[in-house]
């Protein structure tokens, strides 16, 4: 609830940033973000870059599941097209495409064509809804990583040996530094999420969550099931893609074995401890999934240093810790982090009357 | 002539040599920091939680010894889970959070290795070791920052295809894991098989680890082969292989390459399930720890096992595994050292110069005799049999050169 905010017109309320809240805090992350690409070491440069292209393929699982209320276990199997197809692309459209100019061709290719398999994969959800779809999902990425082994396909994507990576040319400017990369990265990311706002608000937007919400009700309202669902697909598939096309550019090599079913875990499970169907619910989640890890591993080498034995403890604890907080959300906190922020906001405006 | 920072730094340099002391001319750090990854969890745990140890013992060894230049050396290591991306990702927070300071890598796979080797660029480069032998690394040119400590995979399967030739051998089957590791040697060991007028009667894939031993050896016995090369297996698979060979009554001989040539291993798999071992050879690079007579090296390293693993398994014996490892730590730290007295920088590209320059150096005992770097490789090695009766690899060939 937000208090001393009075609209006067429809437009004003339709908008993205609707309050002067929304408007200082995006402002104020873009200002941060640009200090934080310029002046941020090295090491937080690159957990942050990690964050960013996990982010963008969140925010499509949450178009998907987190608006649209259909579940996947398969999107890992959209960020390997992504990277692969824009390394295939660029290597193929090399010395008949300015170098320059690359990036704008393949990405936008490679992103098309994961949208187009989303589309495939999502045929099944017109049928099955739930543990079902999960499972029909899952098989798209164990399909996706087998092709790309395949030896037929070898000779473009490396087969299981993995392949390099070519280095992003803007208009002239390689981005072969993990500092221009996060610009690059940052830049992308704040547009993928600025794009979901906004969509949300759109008459596809709407139908999404009327699908999600009831399902026959929005068939029944005149919501074309088949065109939304297959949309959500296209849609999500498309930001995952997206997301592959950054980590190709972001690491010198990809093998397939980096696109399988943990990633696709790992993109659910950051949406549930962020909070399913919010805006920010991805930003909160990647935080958590990529941080935990590492503040486990700062926490202990204070504790422990860096030896061989302090490692071994280390290694399962960040699983089970992992493991923890997924369990402990779902339970106590099924709305995720989203929730408890909204709460700590309430109880700041409300402040000091009431909590809660 | 104008004395710019170059001309300062080579007759400085110069200048250092014939003194004879050796200095540094770059600020010198506190600490020298060497990074590793190793599989502490997933299907190589066993190894990796064999050869952590080694590293604790390397750090105390080489800083006894002064270091570089003088300067001590610290390890930061962490675990992969035998994952590539994960060790990939060390990597690079180890290079975001050390900086400059971080002399060197080592990595524990050769999907590690493939997947930094692009990596290694301008800034980012570091001289990387690791646990493989991989034979695309083992080329200057392409990999010139990575090394081995020992043969390739390749030379290893020459190696035993030539010592199945010796015996008479005529029909050959490759079993490997379904990894990296695993898939290096086969296309090379096919052409050489066909260069010695060996037949490939069989190349049969299998899970690196729970692989399904019963389809497998049934493959075997139906391809009729009288020779099989085993590779790309650490703990397990290898052992099974053998024994389901051995019930179903095959007189297949086996072979194995480096990785499946621990005594440790040997050892547990003859006391669990009887002496089916017996026969079994395989190609290894370094001498194992119990012929320690010639090897002064290995004999500090007795030393210090007893001192600092008193009351654990690793008091009197030190693991192939924990060996390679070493080796791989001495060559780094000779580069690095090498480097320091010549009054280099120790930048990568002068580390990798000095690295490939090693050339007649005495190891101390790893090795038979003096070894020299070449494509970045140390091609010696010797073929070793088990004996499950006094439960030790003892050499079957000479020391060769490849």
């Amino acid at each position: 609830m937000i208090n001393a905010n009075l609209k006067s017109s429809y437009a004003a309320d339709e908008r993205v940033l609707n309050n002067r809240y929304k408007q200082a805090f995006v402002y104020g992350s873009i200002l941060a973000l640009a200090l934080f690409t310029l002046f941020g070491n090295d090491y937080l440069i690159l957990i942050a870059s990690q964050m960013g292209i996990l982010l963008i393929a969140v925010v499509g699982i949450n178009i998907l599941t987190g608006y649209t209320g259909l579940v996947s276990l398969g999107h890992g199997a959209f960020v390997a097209i992504g990277a692969y197809a824009v390394t295939i692309f660029g290597n193929l459209g090399a010395g008949v495409i300015p170098a320059g100019i690359m990036p704008f061709v393949s990405v936008p290719l490679a992103v098309a064509l994961a949208a187009a398999v989303g589309v495939l994969v999502g045929l099944p959800s017109l049928r099955v809804k739930g543990l079902y779809l999960a499972v029909a999902t899952l098989a798209a990425n164990f399909i996706v990583i087998f092709l790309i082994e395949e030896d037929i396909f070898a000779p473009w994507t490396g087969g299981m040996v993995g392949i390099n990576t070519n280095v992003p040319n803007l208009l002239g400017w390689e981005l072969d530094t993990k500092r221009e990369m996060f610009g690059l990265i940052a830049v992308v990311g704040l547009v993928s999420l600025l794009a979901a706002q906004n969509l949300i608000r759109t008459r596809v937007g709407r139908a999404f969550i009327a699908i999600r919400d009831r399902d026959y009700s929005a068939e029944i309202l005149g919501i074309s099931l088949l065109r939304y669902k297959l949309m959500s697909f296209a849609l999500s598939a498309a930001y995952c893609g997206l997301a592959g096309a950054l980590f190709a550019y972001f690491y010198a090599r990809i093998l397939p074995e980096q696109f399988e079913l943990a990633l696709s875990l790992n993109l659910v499970a950051a949406l549930i401890i962020g909070g399913m169907g919010r805006t920010m619910g991805p930003v909160f989640g990647v935080i958590i999934v990529v941080m935990v890890p590492e503040v486990i591993k700062v926490l202990f080498g204070a504790l422990a240093g860096d030896s061989a034995g302090a490692g071994q403890l280390r290694a399962p604890l960040q699983q089970i810790a992992f493991g923890v907080l997924l369990v402990l959300f779902l339970l106590k906190e099924p709305l995720g982090i989203n929730q408890i922020v909204d709460r700590i906001l309430r109880a700041a405006n409300r402040w000091p009357f009431a909590r809660g | 002539m104008t004395m710019n920072r170059r001309s300062f730094l080579a007759t400085t340099a110069a200048a250092t040599a014939v003194i004879g002391t050796p200095m540094i001319l770059r600020a010198q750090p506190k600490e020298y920091v060497l990074g590793a990854s190793l599989p502490l969890t997933g299907p190589f745990a066993t190894a990796g939680q064999l050869v952590a140890p080694a590293f604790a013992m390397a750090t105390k060894l080489f800083n006894d010894e002064g270091g570089v230049a003088g300067v001590p050396i610290r390890f930061v290591t962490e675990d992969s889970g035998y994952v590539p991306q994960n060790a990939l990702n060390n990597y690079q927070r180890a290079l975001a959070s050390e900086g400059k300071n971080m002399i060197g890598y080592f990595a524990d796979s050769t999907g590690a290795m493939k997947l930094i080797a692009p990596e290694l660029k301008g800034e980012n480069a570091r001289i990387m070791g690791s646990t493989s032998f991989a034979s695309e690394l083992a080329n200057p040119e392409t990999h010139p920052y990575q090394y081995l400590s020992g043969p390739t995979y390749q030379s290893q399967f020459d190696i035993l295809l030539q010592n199945i030739k010796n015996e008479g051998g005529q029909k050959v089957a490759f079993i490997f894991s379904n990894t990296e590791f695993g898939r290096d040697p086969i296309e090379h060991g096919r052409k050489t098989a066909e260069a010695l007028g060996l037949e490939v009667v069989l190349e049969e894939s299998t899970k690196a680890e729970g692989a399904d031993i019963p389809t497998h050896v049934t493959k075997l016995a139906q391809s009729g082969a009288d020779h099989c090369i085993l590779q790309g297996y650490v703990t397990g698979v290898w052992p099974q292989l053998i024994g389901g060979a051995r019930q179903f009554g095959l007189p297949v001989k086996f072979k194995g390459t480096f990785w499946g040539m621990e005594k440790l291993i040997a050892d547990r798999i003859t006391a669990e399930a009887g002496p089916f071992l017996a026969g079994y050879e395989g190609v290894m690079p370094y001498r194992y720890f119990y012929d320690r007579e010639e090897a002064p090296r290995y004999q500090q390293y007795a030393e210090l096992s007893k001192q600092m693993f008193a009351g654990t398994p690793l008091e009197n014996y030190m693991s192939t595994w924990a060996i390679q490892t070493m080796c791989g730590l001495e060559i780094a730290m000779k580069a690095f050292r090498d480097t320091a007295e010549a009054g280099l920088e120790l930048t990568p590209d002068n580390i990798a110069e000095k690295l490939a320059g090693i050339s007649d150096w005495d190891t101390g005992g790893f090795f038979g005799g003096p070894v020299s770097m070449e494509n970045n490789a140390i091609g010696t090695g010797r073929v070793y049999g088990y004996n499950p009766e006094d439960g030790l690899f003892t050499p079957k060939s000479d020391w060769f050169t490849v």
